[in-house]
């Protein structure tokens, strides 16, 4: 079923109806969180965070048995070795992923990035998510969840994050 | 900043700045072993971090699925960038 979603413009067909119940969500005045890169990028330090269910083998993988998802979310130390990484998400088809992990997290281009000396440095972990969350573990992510990492994100003093979705 | 395979939800959801891409889901650097085209739409997004002066930009990207042909960016083209309206 979700090979489907391999075909740009049904992707995109789930998109609008996802972005109608979605919109009920954002709470507030509507109005975007937005913070200017205050350095050079050459001296700012950056972050990974990935919603596609990628996380290291030795860790417990996302529960896909829970029909409204799983809002935990796993830790990705900065030195891992790609094949250290593995991903569980059945809702989208990550084979092309399985096969190069950059389709999804590109840690070594962000590596080869810091030695060029085109970003200052990585934090020394990076998040994954698994981006199918409904329902009652929604309410998880948004209470607990995305707070937590986020003063994480702080801890880590890092100036941007680079988020890839599934 | 993100990348966006879904232009209507992350829209709905306000995100700070996002490069779009109308690419199959699970794709958002796009094809295995396309070390080129990976590194395409990192630089696209980084250009997007360093110079969007407003919240919500949604960059298309344009790209098409397996029809483009891709060369190593200009990194250097990052540096000293600056959002627009900045005073250089």
């Amino acid at each position: 079923m979700n090979r489907i979603y391999a075909i740009p413009s049904v992707a995109q067909l789930w998109a609008s109806r996802a972005a109608q119940r979605s919109a009920a969500l954002v709470a507030g005045d509507g109005s975007i969180p937005f913070t200017r890169l205050h350095k050079p990028l050459s001296a700012a330090r950056g972050i990974l965070i990935t919603t596609g269910g990628v996380h290291l083998k030795t860790q417990p993988p996302f529960d896909m048995e829970n029909s409204d998802g799983d809002a935990s979310y796993r830790e990705i130390p900065d030195n891992v070795a790609p094949d250290e990484i593995t991903i569980t998400h059945k809702y989208y088809d990550h084979r092309d992923a399985d096969a190069d992990l950059n389709v999804i997290f590109p840690l070594a281009h962000f590596h080869d990035l810091v030695r060029q000396g085109v970003i200052g440095s990585l934090a020394s972990r990076h998040f994954g998510f698994m981006g199918h969350i409904e329902g009652e573990q929604l309410a998880i992510l948004m209470k607990y969840s995305a707070p937590e990492v986020a003063a994480k994100l702080r801890a880590e003093g890092v100036d941007f994050a680079f988020l890839t979705p599934a | 900043m993100s990348v966006s395979l879904a232009r209507d939800l992350t829209e709905a959801v306000g995100t700070p700045r996002a490069v779009f891409v109308k690419w199959p889901l699970g794709h958002p650097l796009g094809e295995p072993h396309a070390p080129l085209q990976q590194r395409t739409v990192i630089f696209r997004a980084l250009h997007l971090l360093v110079t969007a002066s407003q919240p919500g930009v949604i960059e298309d990207l344009g790209f098409r699925w397996r029809r483009e042909t891709y060369t190593e960016p200009d990194w250097s083209k990052l540096e000293g960038t600056k959002q627009e309206g900045t005073k250089q």
